[in-house]
């Protein structure tokens, strides 16, 4: 069949679509990459040169980057677990039969935080964490908790607003997962046995594995590239201990203006996230 | 009907004074010499300060006396380089570029700005006879506007560190005045104002250009420290600049907890409620700690110039010139020449000052009935004392501001001493000044 549709049709179709990727996505790329290998500063355009790989080893002999690709992986390393397990226990109370309208209510509130741009969670945090004048020393008790100013109070926060606005993502994916479930397999595990446990194991998780991977894939290329929410809240400080990798790229190439070095970091970037993505699915992803 | 036409005669004289417009000896009016570029539109970035707000409620009389549009595209600070650079490295839509004292040495190194002169030269007709460039405070033109003796910008938005006291909390704990030196400040004034959740002092060092100008290198040069030596190296190390660095240290304990997540919004704030005696700010706050819908405080604020170090007063130096950008065509550089002039000239000075700006002439701060801007005599008195070089003006600053701001931090939070900081920032610095070619002898040591 595919032999009989004439070459020109599947261009049209597919054509634009190709043309369109590599306009936004592999131009840019490119691009990064050609940056990559020169010294490009955009306030001295006029020494631009051909350095090679140099942008490259300063970024593998740079210690700031690799502390900010450990701030990052241990930010992924305890929100994500606990994204998981909210996520997780929110879906399955959602999956309980009866309450359709509370559960409804519930289902759309989820999507709140997930609408809420990351810029203002930063802003609203800034208020809220205040020192002095913040709800969240408020309600406890009128504390004194410098959360802002703090290198593991700010740190705290992050991963706080983190997992406040992407719990429900997860609870949600997990929730279509569960429902994936045959209702008359679930049913007669649970006329086997009255484990819930054992059912979440061995009946729910095979179904919820494909959503639990995409999640995994995704959460980390959030986290990699997280920006937003932190340069609005704690620009990186106090000192370096929320200067995540993303914040750092975007220091150096937009501040610094060291647009080759930039580069550099975020291609090394790239490839790890590619890296990640590829073990998780190896790892964890398995057909139902 | 003599009375009716001496009214007459003054509404017209102040009103065409108001709008600068006012035909002199000469016989040069701004109407005149804007009129061949009518319709003409200029581009320039404004920040949200209180300066920018003046010109802007005064922006309506220009662009009726002239036909010349003034498009401003707003940005917070922190934008307002990446914003301006962008916009230059692409050949872009600003006519004026807004260039704080740290940025004129890449403005001016990378031709995005014209020389004054070189702008006069192009359009004689549009130059001011009373344009008066002697009446700029010279500190401020020098280290404002101008780059290896060349001016390129007019002094616009123009900032002076100050001391910025509560008299009420002072007087409550037996002070009859500010202190007179850093030292007083922390050995006798810290301890006595630091009680009941009040603190003595608040010294803004956010990591960002906060950090680096109005933290770091604000304790810097009063102790006889420096960022760089006359061959361009670190003096970061030396017995003063790490007198300075450890004073910084010492003193927080008499600041509010977390200083370091401190902006100015924050230090202003902190003591706009009370909270704080005395602040070292830009006088640009003023406006914003003595009125009442701000301040708890307006009636207690005073004004003092920054204390004295064993070096001498040497106060924090910021502010912002406005100068003609090359890639305007040539319409929207003369048009965008009369807008600078017309902004800083000395007939606007006034009104720009009580609208809430602080103008760079000398002239408007010798006239009568400044007495309700308090600030005066201690912006006057700083103006002498400054250091052009309080923050490194060439190109390169950049780079290294975010060194200082990464490392400043650290120190300031215990992460690291003064003097392993310091030399980190030293050892970094050098490598980004040896790069740009200080070292080699391709660059000229001028900061």
């Amino acid at each position: 069949m595919r032999g009989q549709v004439p070459r020109k049709t599947i261009f049209a179709f597919i054509g634009p679509a190709v043309i369109g990727l590599a306009v936004v996505g592999i131009a840019p790329l490119l691009y990064a990459v050609w940056t990559s290998l020169h010294f490009y500063n955009l306030t001295k355009l006029r020494r631009v040169e051909f350095i090679g790989l140099e942008n490259y080893w300063t970024v593998l002999t740079d210690e700031a980057f690799w502390q900010a690709m450990g701030r990052t992986f241990f930010l992924l390393g305890t929100a994500l677990p606990l994204q998981i397990a909210l996520g997780l226990g929110i879906a399955l109370v959602l999956h309980q039969p009866g309450l359709t309208l509370v559960k409804t209510l519930a289902r759309l509130s989820l999507v709140l935080p997930m609408a809420t741009t990351y810029a203002v969670v930063g802003l609203l945090g800034q208020v809220m964490f205040n020192q002095k004048f913040g709800v969240v020393n408020q309600l406890l008790g009128g504390a004194d908790i410098n959360w802002i100013g703090d290198p593991e109070n700010a740190f705290a926060m992050i991963i706080f607003w983190d997992v406040w606005q992407w719990t429900p993502f997860v609870a949600l994916v997990l929730l279509a997962g569960l429902t994936m479930v045959p209702g008359e397999v679930e049913e007669a595990a649970r006329l086997e046995t009255k484990s819930k446990w054992t059912v979440l194991r061995y009946v729910q998780l095979p179904f919820l594995l494909p959503g639990l991977v995409a999640v995994l894939i995704l959460r980390t290329a959030d986290t990699l590239k997280l920006f937003d929410m932190v340069f609005t809240l704690t620009r990186g400080g106090p000192g370096a201990s929320t200067e995540f990798i993303s914040l750092m790229i975007q220091r150096v190439g937009f501040r610094g203006f060291d647009q080759g070095l930039a580069s550099a970091q975020a291609i090394i970037l790239l490839i790890i996230t590619i890296v990640l993505a590829q073990i998780y699915i190896r790892v964890f992803y398995k057909e139902v | 009907m003599k009375n009716l036409r001496n009214l007459c005669y003054s509404a017209a004289l102040a009103g065409a004074m108001a709008t600068g417009a006012a035909a002199d000896g000469h016989g040069w009016s701004l109407k005149d010499a804007a009129a061949p570029y009518a319709g003409t539109t200029v581009d320039v970035v404004f920040l949200l300060r209180p300066g920018y707000e003046a010109i802007e409620a005064m922006l309506p009389a220009f662009e009726e006396e002239t036909g010349i549009k003034i498009n401003i595209i707003k940005h917070p600070y922190e934008n307002a380089l990446g914003e301006q650079v962008r916009d230059f490295v692409s050949g872009g839509d600003l006519d004026i570029a807004l260039i704080d004292l740290v940025w004129i040495g890449n403005f001016a190194e990378n031709e995005w700005v014209l020389p004054l002169e070189e702008v006069q030269a192009k359009f004689p007709d549009a130059v001011d006879p009373d344009l008066d460039i002697d009446d700029f405070f010279p500190l401020v033109l020098n280290a404002f506007g101008g780059w290896n003796d060349t001016v390129y910008g007019l002094p616009f938005d123009n900032y002076s560190g100050l001391m910025f006291y509560n008299r009420c909390m002072l007087e409550e704990a037996g002070f009859d005045g500010p202190p007179e030196t850093w030292q007083e400040l922390k050995d006798v004034y810290g301890p006595a104002l630091t009680k009941d959740g009040k603190y003595a002092f608040a010294l803004q060092s956010k990591r960002n250009e906060t950090q680096s100008a109005d933290s770091f290198a604000r304790v810097l040069w009063p102790f006889g420290g420096s960022f760089l030596d006359a061959d361009f190296k670190s003096n970061l190390m030396s017995e003063e600049s790490q007198a300075g660095l450890q004073f910084r240290q010492d003193l927080m304990q008499y600041m509010p907890d977390g200083i370091v997540a401190y902006d100015h919004a924050e230090t202003v704030n902190a003591f706009a409620q009370g909270d704080v005696a005395m602040i070292t700010e830009w006088s640009a706050f003023y406006s914003s700690v003595v009125s009442p819908d701000t301040s708890k405080i307006a009636d207690c604020v005073e004004i003092a110039p920054e204390p004295k170090g064993p070096a001498g007063r040497k106060p924090a130096l910021g502010g912002f010139s406005l100068a003609v950008a090359s890639q305007a065509d040539e319409d929207e550089q003369a048009a965008a020449y009369l807008f600078i002039q017309w902004a800083t000239s000395k007939a606007n000075a006034r009104e720009y000052l009580e609208r809430g700006g602080v103008p760079a002439r000398q002239s408007v701060y010798t006239e009568d009935g400044l007495e309700d801007f308090k600030f005066v005599p201690a912006l006057v008195e700083s103006w002498q004392d400054g250091v052009p070089e309080f923050r490194p003006r060439f190109a390169e600053w950049p780079e290294i501001t975010e060194i200082v701001q990464e490392w400043g931090t650290k120190m300031m939070l215990g992460e690291v001493t003064t003097e392993e900081g310091a030399q980190e920032i030293g050892t970094r610095m050098e490598e980004v000044l040896e790069d740009a070619g200080y070292y080699s002898g391709d660059k000229r040591l001028a900061q």
